[in-house]
Formats: structure tokens, C-alpha cells, sequence
């Protein structure tokens, strides 16, 4: 479903992928670990369409369409979701009127009718249940005055109403508690259904005690350097990077 | 001396009726001015040039039908067309402790009351305002009784049609304890000159809900004014709307002459293509206790303009205020222009007051966290813009007003080049 050929992406004049290669079948979880600045986000960034993220070569094949091609919503209609590290806040527009809006865009891509305001809160009851928010979550401003917890809960929330096809969870787990990370561990996994894919960045070992992966690859220096099996996240976890003999000093920061 | 200026003085100098004895006065101060320019620090940011291309004339002839209903508010409308009262106030039934006698027939009675208001709440320092004073020969008096509650919201209706200058007056005595809505809702077509100035003097715990909205198109020239007097505990909860004239300019007056007064008062602009909007407010704080929430935001596209100048002055009297003054804008285009000025001036030593003003963009990161959500670009736009004035719409006391209210400047999105 998704085929990552050579890419190379640029922010800001420099270059953070360098060549990377992935490919990911349907019912797939990947994990995508590696030090601070391996380009982790940025390949997120660069599937989902930010603007600043500059791919200078390489392609990206998703379900037989070229995903580069695409503008960021035509992307998510597609299929594409991102559960963004630091979700942003936007007083003023309702959480509500916001999934409603993006769930009724969804729908619209699959020729089916717009759902009524009712229709839409039953739905989005359920997936507030699912990662324990509470409902006056969709009355509040999108993201406004959540906890780091409830930001993360809220794109998981998100990710149940709008169903996409490839989910891309950058850094889910950062800043939870392990209820929390429960929390968004069981969302997730709720959405594996075989046909789901998911692409799960993130620093630490711990969230794949709970999402557990099909294969683990170590990104560093804008490439995948190391792939494997679960077993290559608890090696990380016990000897750090270091054992993988990388050279890590010209990393940018970013 | 300005031509247009000339006339109006003229026309003042001729005018022969029972309220010539104030107008006088006005007509007076009037000749001292100078026309206002951009060298007086109140006209610095708006010019007055386009008088002189301005061409009125006496056809009276209306080609255009004043605004329909504000749907599901159930009030007593009085519909002014080019600033002559064309309702017939004599086959109004109105609720009981409610008058409304127009400038034109009055009776000595209600003659009292405007005395007693016209020019008594509104500063003398408004050169539109003593324009106004001059020039309104029709206009309205409300006058509400002392303990009334009129439940019906009183909604006055002005439009200003092609090449025509229409000017009126409305005066406002709220007795202590009564309480009342009243919707000013003026709307200028065309090459149109308008003048609309309004008094209140709110009596002791009064409520006063009041809205003024100047909904302008390009060519309307339109000057307002909203001037409100606070005795004490009286509250007062204003909403002011603007968009749409290539020139328009709205002074408000907020004086907390008793104690443990409130006032909120919002104000949203929505300007897109030339236009031209300045709101000059002073709150003053005579007395102590007195509390004041301002809130004004607009959104300017393209080549449009906004000037804010919001003055709260605290008298040396006026101890334990609370005061805030807040001034938010929104600038969609490079060619579009915000001028905000927020003014402190603290006599007292033991009050509470904020104030402060921005500009900014959309911010990109909200447009793509919108859009990675599957949301088109143009919808993204719509929600932010919206988003950033649904504040000030939820603060709206009557919830029919603020249904009206949204598709109507949801539709200022186009002019405003947001899509």
C-alpha cells in the first residue's frame, strides 16, 4: 500500500532524508525508532504534504498513486493520517465542527451522504469514549487548553472518526503517563483490523509493549540503517543507538 | 471651508424648529472647527477626501427596499429611509411604559425628556456628531418608564439609498430598574452620506442590551455614533458590527457616572476590498466600582483599512475599576492596513486594568493541521477566520441575533478575498 522509494526531503536548504526506503503492506505495523534529529517527523511531515519539507528526489507510492503529487487534504482523503507530536491549538473553531466538517470531507470522497449533527455526535461519542475524553472535549476550541495527554488523546480520537487507510503516529506517546499511554496504546490497537496500516514513530521502546510491531527500522542520519523484528526495539532499549556504531555528530537538530 | 460643510451650515442656519435652540449651539462650535484632517491626531489614520467628489441630490425618490426581518425575533420595528421616520408611530401599539414619539412631532412632554439628553451625553468634541446635531431633523425618542420590562427587543431600521444624505437622531432615557433591547440597524446603498447618532442615558439599575450594526456597501459614507450614560448599577451590554463602506467611522462614549456600573462592550469589522473602517470608544470612569470588558476584532483583506482607538480613563474618584480593553486583528493581505491604538489614562491608585492590541496573519500551522484533516483549502480559510470572531459571536446575548448574524458575515468571506 505504501512504497517509500529513495527519498530525499529538505527543510530549510538542509538535508534531513537522505535516501530512505520503506515498504509497507496492508494490516502492517512499522515502527520507525532512531536518535533525536534522524528525520523521524520530518518523514511524517513529508507524507502527510507540509509546506517547507522540499523532496529533491525519491517518490512515494501510495495505493498506486504517486502520494507526492498530492495536496495535503487530497492526501488525508486518500487515506493518509497523521497524529501529529505537538497537535495545535485553535481557539474559536469547535473540536466538533472540525471532525464534522473532516469526517463529512471523508464521506464525500466515498460518494456517500453527509451526516446529520446527530448522526455525527452518536459517532463521535463512541471515539471519545474509546480514549477516555470526556465530551465537553468537542464543545472546547480544537486542542484549546488540553493537556499534552488529552492532545495526543484527541488525534487518536480523531484517527477513530476518520478511518483512514495509513496511520502515521509521531511520537503518540511522548509526554503520557503509562495510563495515558494505555489509553492511546488500545486506541490504536482498536483500529488494527488487517487491512490498517501503521507507521509508529517514536524514541522509546515502551509504547511497543503495547502496539506491538510487525517490524522495527532504525532511522538515523535521513536513512534506515537497521530493520527487524520486535526483538531489535528491546535491544535499543537495553544498549541504546550507540551499539549500532552510528555516527551521530553531524545530526541537525531539528 | 469644505463645500459640503458649507451646506451643512447653511441648512442649520434655516432650520426652524423646537430643538433650534441646541442646535444653535452645535451649528456655534461647528464654525470653530476646522474640517477635520489628517494633521489631528483623532483624524490621523482617515481621510476625509472623498467629499470632495461627492455629489447629493434631492431626488427622493426610494428604489431600494429597507432590510427584511431579523428571523424569529419578534420586534417592534421603526424603519427610517434616507432619515425620514416612515413608520406611523400613531398605529404602534406599544407595551406599557414604553413612548416612542418621533423629532418631527413631538410632544412637550417627551420635548422634556430629549432636552434633557440631546447633547448631554454625547461629547461635543465629535465633529460628525455636532454635523449630526445640525442636520437631523427626524429622529426618535425612547423613553421607558422607571421598573419596565419591555420584553420586546425595539429595532430601528436606517438606509441611506443613492446619492441621498440621511441623518438621524435617536435619544434614549431608560428609567432605574427597567430594562430593554434596543437594535440600531443602519444600512447604507450607493453614493450615500449618513449620520447616525445615538444617546442613552440609563437610569439606576437599568439594563440596556443594545446593538448598533452598520452594514454598509462600498460607495455609503457613514458616520455613527453610540454615547451611553451609567448611573449607578445600571448595565450595559453593547455589540457593534461594521463592514462594507469605502469610509466609515463610529465614535462610542461609555461614561460610569454612578457606581458599581458594567459595561461589556464587542465590536467586530470585516473589511475586504477598499473599505475603510475607524472606531474611536472612551470609556471614562468617573466613579468607583465600575467595571469595563471592551473586546474588538476584526479581519481586513486586501487593500481595506482599519483604525482602532480605544481610550478608558479612570478619573482620580473611580477607585476599585476594573477595567479591559482588548484589540485583536486579523490581516489577510499585504496591501491591507491596521491602525490600533489602545489608550490607559489612570487617575486612581487602586484599580485593575489590562489593555492591549494585535495584528496577525493565519497562522499556517493551524491552515495545515486543517487540511491534513481532509479539510479543502477554501473551507480551512472560512473556519479560521470564523473561528477567530465566533468568540465575540457567542458572547451575543440574543441567540436569534447571532443566527442572522453568521451566514451574513460568513458571506463577507468572498469580498474579503479569504477564498
Amino acid at each position: 500500500m505504501l512504497k517509500i522509494n529513495d527519498l530525499h526531503a529538505n527543510v530549510e536548504n538542509i538535508t534531513i532524508l537522505k535516501g530512505l526506503n520503506l515498504e509497507i503492506k496492508p494490516g502492517e505495523v512499522h515502527a520507525i525508532m532512531g536518535p533525536n534529529g534522524a528525520g523521524k517527523s520530518t518523514l511524517g511531515y513529508v507524507l502527510s504534504g507540509r509546506e517547507g519539507y522540499d523532496v529533491s528526489a525519491g517518490n512515494v507510492i501510495f495505493n498506486d498513486e504517486m502520494l507526492l503529487d498530492m495536496d495535503i487534504e487530497e492526501r488525508a482523503k486518500k487515506g493518509v493520517f497523521l497524529a501529529f507530536q505537538y497537535p495545535v491549538e485553535i481557539p474559536g473553531v469547535s473540536n466538533m465542527e472540525f471532525m464534522k466538517e473532516s469526517v463529512n470531507a471523508m464521506r464525500k470522497q466515498h460518494s456517500l451522504e453527509p451526516l446529520t449533527a446527530a448522526e455525527f455526535l452518536k459517532k463521535a461519542k463512541h471515539a471519545c469514549a474509546q480514549v477516555q475524553l470526556p465530551l465537553d472535549f468537542l464543545k472546547r476550541g480544537v486542542n484549546e487548553g488540553f493537556s499534552g495527554g488529552e492532545k495526543k488523546r484527541n488525534e487518536i480520537m480523531q484517527m477513530i472518526l476518520l478511518e483512514p487507510s495509513l496511520c502515521i503516529l509521531d511520537e503518540s506517546d511522548s509526554g503520557l503517563d503509562i495510563d495515558a499511554l494505555q489509553v492511546v496504546a488500545n486506541g490504536v490497537n482498536s483500529q488494527r483490523d488487517g487491512k490498517r496500516s501503521f507507521i509508529v514513530i517514536t524514541h522509546y521502546q515502551r509504547l511497543l509493549d503495547f502496539i506491538e510491531p510487525d517490524y522495527v527500522h532504525i532511522l538515523a542520519n535521513g536513512k534506515i540503517v537497521k530493520s527487524g523484528d520486535a526483538t531489535l526495539a528491546k535491544e535499543i532499549e537495553k544498549q541504546g543507538y550507540a551499539f549500532l556504531g552510528l555516527d551521530t555528530s553531524e545530526e541537525p537538530n531539528i | 471651508m469644505n463645500q459640503w460643510l458649507q451646506q451643512v451650515i447653511e441648512h442649520g442656519q434655516s432650520c426652524d424648529d423646537w430643538l433650534s435652540p441646541l442646535r444653535a449651539q452645535s451649528l456655534a462650535k461647528l464654525h470653530t472647527m476646522d474640517w477635520p484632517h489628517r494633521r489631528i491626531e483623532r483624524w490621523k489614520y482617515t481621510s476625509l477626501n472623498a467629499f470632495d467628489d461627492l455629489t447629493l441630490n434631492r431626488d427622493t425618490a426610494v428604489k431600494t427596499a429597507p432590510p427584511g426581518a431579523i428571523e424569529g425575533l419578534d420586534s417592534i420595528d421603526l424603519v427610517f429611509i434616507n432619515g425620514i421616520l416612515h413608520t406611523d408611530l400613531k398605529t404602534q401599539v406599544l407595551p406599557k411604559g414604553l413612548r416612542i414619539s418621533g423629532l418631527l412631532e413631538t410632544p412637550k412632554s417627551e420635548q422634556d425628556v430629549a432636552n434633557n439628553i440631546f447633547n448631554k451625553v454625547k461629547p461635543e468634541h465629535h465633529f460628525f456628531g455636532l454635523v449630526n446635531d445640525v442636520l437631523a431633523q427626524d429622529g426618535l425618542i425612547i423613553d421607558i418608564e422607571a421598573n419596565t420590562n419591555i420584553a420586546k427587543p425595539i429595532r430601528v431600521v436606517s438606509m441611506s439609498t443613492d446619492k441621498q444624505g440621511s441623518h438621524q437622531r435617536i435619544l434614549v432615557r431608560v428609567g432605574a430598574n427597567a430594562k430593554v433591547t434596543i437594535i440600531e440597524q443602519e444600512q447604507g446603498d450607493a453614493a450615500s452620506v449618513s449620520t447616525c447618532f445615538a444617546e442613552y442615558d440609563i437610569g439606576k439599575e437599568a439594563y440596556v442590551e443594545h446593538y448598533r450594526f452598520a452594514m454598509q456597501s462600498a460607495e455609503a459614507m457613514y458616520f455613527g455614533g453610540c454615547h451611553f450614560s451609567l448611573q449607578d448599577h445600571a448595565q450595559l451590554n453593547s455589540t457593534l458590527i461594521a463592514y462594507g463602506s469605502a469610509l466609515s467611522r463610529i465614535d462610542v462614549d461609555i461614561v460610569h457616572n454612578g457606581q458599581y456600573t458594567q459595561a461589556k462592550f464587542n465590536t467586530l469589522y470585516l473589511l475586504g476590498q477598499s473599505e475603510h473602517f475607524d472606531l474611536h470608544s472612551t470609556i471614562e470612569h468617573a466613579m468607583p466600582n465600575g467595571t469595563t470588558e471592551e473586546n474588538a476584532r476584526g479581519i481586513i483583506g486586501d487593500k481595506a483599512k482599519a483604525v482602532f482607538n480605544g481610550r478608558i480613563h479612570i478619573h482620580r474618584d473611580a477607585q476599585k475599576t476594573r477595567a479591559e480593553l482588548n484589540n485583536r486583528n486579523l490581516l489577510l493581505s499585504r496591501r491591507g492596513q491596521v491602525n490600533t491604538k489602545p489608550e490607559l489614562e489612570i487617575y486612581a491608585d487602586d484599580v485593575q486594568c489590562a489593555h492591549g492590541a494585535t495584528i496577525a496573519e493565519i497562522e499556517e500551522d493551524a491552515l495545515y493541521y486543517l487540511r491534513s484533516r481532509g479539510i479543502a483549502r477554501a473551507e480551512a480559510l472560512v473556519m479560521l477566520n470564523f473561528g477567530f470572531i465566533q468568540q465575540l459571536i457567542n458572547d451575543i446575548p440574543n441567540k436569534h441575533i447571532a443566527q442572522w448574524l453568521e451566514p451574513k458575515l460568513k458571506s463577507r468571506f468572498v469580498k474579503m478575498q479569504v477564498i
